[in-house]
């Protein structure tokens, strides 16, 4: 997952060294960091990341951030509105070093476990050290909350899984690090995890085993009756935990999926009727249950899903097919899986490779997409042929400038679409707004619907006007609506946008990647004129009509309202 | 203890500072491996780990705090310098 244009800055007002070596050493080998020169923390977020590329970390200690709170650490009676005060002003240095820098993480104040402050007075309110400490965490996250490429880390969490040798006094003493390596280490992985999820490298499918991973036991040879599943039984209860615990992932936008060897219509029959099963039949966006090869099922899954190795997790408690779909299918990531289900809970949590930048309308749908997605396939399969299918869908693309309401979800697009994509920029939130700020530069977002449902936001077409010639700056459209003609409906559009502005000509040039081939082919057979090999224009003479089958909502209204 | 509980201990702390470590300068476990001295892959914040990382786990093993940091680790001779004169030195310590 290590890719060399991850950097890391560190701001810290302690000895951060150790952190900077676990990451580029351990945790992500590769990845390119510094340290901010010794000195005030002020001073090094006033002088802002090496360049605009950096991300940063800014960890810092209470006392060092509000003089207030270290005066409370010394049990004197103080204002915390004060406290709050300086709160503020750090937040505002924050996220004035966070507009140079692509993304910054600052992990929450803590203090060392050890200490017992004011003891049964501790948590009174205007009296004790910790709920001050927590209200300015609070207040640290409030105040950074426009800020959006700032993710607050809770570093409570890491001395709280480290245990008592977490925090040690005698490396504070010794070199100035008040944080043991276990917890620099958990520091470590949360922050790669993030980096991962501002990158689009987070994992999108989970695809799971059935017997002895969603239940105790054989479905086959016990029948669903006989299942270890929820009830009055502490295995029981784990397996019932764990479905609880993948059901949260899909509000978060993760898709399951099922690959198993069982009689399909037993396994289902156990899906369905199970009593306490917390996973329906509708909650799994495709799966394979039979007696085939798991690799090849597995393959088949992601295939259905239009998705990549690299978006895939694959958990199953044996270690002969984990072993045989890790070797077959490389990118996928299949964790060791304990053998206690009591573990699983734990152990899928502490995978750290679900995390996203946003949350948006289109993740917490996503299973019910895929759902509707299953309609669409059974009325093809009846279908005579497949512009017949196409037409029967009745597509409607609704064309949307950039705008705050769909910005997460657009700059999420910019960073986890891989093979409908033709230059593959990735660009944060703040970077796609000051791209699109500029004159000369318009972004359009594409919402994609049929008679089945709502496919949410999955198309960005990005485009650089100039005086005679337009640029197709980003074409880029979610895998799920790949083939559908609505790339035909988005060029239509761009074209249109680019004679509004009196341009002569229209030219795209694809940037290769080892994913975008699909973009590449899509291109090739545009009608386009080919210049070279990865340049196609169109001339703008002859509008670039929309497919028949697409109807295009709304785009006059945003045609006009850009008109120069 | 004996040296050769004592050396896993060393090992233990080993695993934890080679985190730090680029690949080629981890130290390996092996009783003739320099930790402080000519040789050895550890500047000052890494010996500082190392010594903090084995008085944790001595302590972790015995329940009994341990004092290994003071100013004579990197003198001349000093049971630091490399795996097993420091796993000797951890067992001949008074229990």
């Amino acid at each position: 997952m290590s890719t060399p244009q991850d950097r890391l800055y560190f701001v810290a007002d302690f000895n951060v060294d150790l952190l900077a070596r676990q990451l580029s050493n351990t945790t992500r080998p590769g990845i390119e960091t510094a340290i901010a020169p010794a000195g005030p923390v002020i001073a090094a977020l006033a002088a802002g990341p090496p360049a605009a590329d950096w991300s940063g970390v800014v960890w810092t200690r209470p006392e060092a951030v509000s003089e207030t709170f270290a005066r409370a650490r010394s049990f004197e009676r103080v204002d915390h509105q004060r406290a709050f005060d300086e709160v503020k002003t750090y937040a505002a240095a924050v996220a004035r070093f966070a507009a140079r820098a692509r993304s910054v993480f600052v992990p929450t104040w803590v203090q060392p476990p050890f200490e017992r402050e004011w003891g049964m007075l501790d948590y009174r309110p205007d009296v004790g050290v910790a709920p001050l400490l927590a209200r300015m965490n609070v207040a640290l996250a409030d105040a950074l909350r426009d800020a959006p490429n700032v993710f607050v880390l809770d570093a409570s969490r890491w001395l709280a899984s480290a245990g008592a040798r977490g925090w040690s006094q005698k490396l504070w003493y010794a070199a100035k690090c008040p944080f043991a390596p276990s917890v620099i280490e958990l520091a470590a992985a949360d922050i790669a995890a993030a980096l991962d999820g501002v990158a689009g490298r987070g994992r999108r499918v989970v695809i799971l085993d059935l017997d002895d991973v969603l239940w105790g036991g054989s479905v086959g040879e016990v029948g669903w009756s006989g299942l270890a599943l929820g009830g009055h039984d502490h295995v029981g209860e784990a397996f019932a935990d764990f479905q609880r615990a993948l059901k949260a992932l899909t509000v978060r936008g993760i898709l399951l999926a099922l690959v198993s060897r069982n009689d399909e219509p037993t396994a289902l029959e156990a899906i369905d009727r199970h009593p306490e099963m917390v996973l329906r039949r509708n909650d799994f966006a495709a799966w394979r249950i039979n007696w085939d090869d798991k690799a090849q099922n597995v393959a088949a899954v992601l295939s259905d899903l239009n998705l990549g190795a690299e978006s895939t997790v694959f958990i199953d408690d044996s270690t002969v097919e984990r072993a045989r779909v890790r070797a077959a299918i490389p990118g996928i990531l299949v964790p060791d899986w304990p053998p206690d289900p009591a573990r699983y809970r734990e152990a899928l949590a502490s995978l750290r490779c679900f995390d996203s930048p946003f949350q948006t309308q289109e993740d917490r749908a996503r299973t019910g997409m895929r759902s509707q997605e299953r309609s669409r396939r059974s009325a093809l399969a009846e279908a005579d042929n497949l512009d017949d299918w196409l037409r029967s869908l009745e597509i409607a693309v609704t064309v949307d400038a950039l705008a705050p309401a769909n910005l997460d979800r657009a700059a999420q697009l910019f960073n986890k679409t891989n093979q409908m994509n033709l230059s593959t920029r990735r660009l944060s939130a703040g970077e796609l707004t000051a791209w699109a700020a500029a004159p000369e530069h318009c972004v359009l977002t594409f919402r994609v619907r049929d008679r089945f449902g709502d496919y949410g936001l999955t198309g960005i077409v990005g485009l650089e006007l100039g005086a005679a010639r337009a640029r197709l700056v980003d074409f880029l459209l979610s895998c799920r609506v790949m083939g559908r003609h609505v790339e035909e409906a988005m060029l239509h559009v761009a074209a249109a946008h680019a004679r509004a502005h009196h341009a002569s000509t229209l030219v795209a040039e694809l940037v290769p990647t080892a994913r975008n081939t699909p973009c590449l082919e899509f291109f090739v057979r545009s009608g386009m004129r080919a210049a070279s090999e990865h340049v196609f224009e169109w001339d703008l003479s002859q509008p670039y009509d929309c497919p028949a089958s697409v109807a295009v909502v709304d785009h006059a209204r945003v045609v006009t309202s850009i008109e120069p | 203890m004996d040296e050769e509980a004592a050396r896993r201990l060393v090992y233990d702390a080993i695993d934890i500072v080679n985190q730090q470590l680029p690949t080629a300068k981890r130290l390996s476990k092996a009783p003739d491996t320099v930790i402080v001295g000519s040789g050895g892959a550890l500047d000052s914040l890494g010996v500082v780990n190392f010594v903090i990382a084995v008085e944790d786990k001595v302590a972790e093993a015995t329940g009994a705090a341990v004092q290994l940091l003071d100013e004579h680790i990197l003198v001349e001779g000093s049971p630091f310098h490399t795996v097993g004169s420091l796993a000797r030195y951890i067992a001949a310590r008074p229990a």
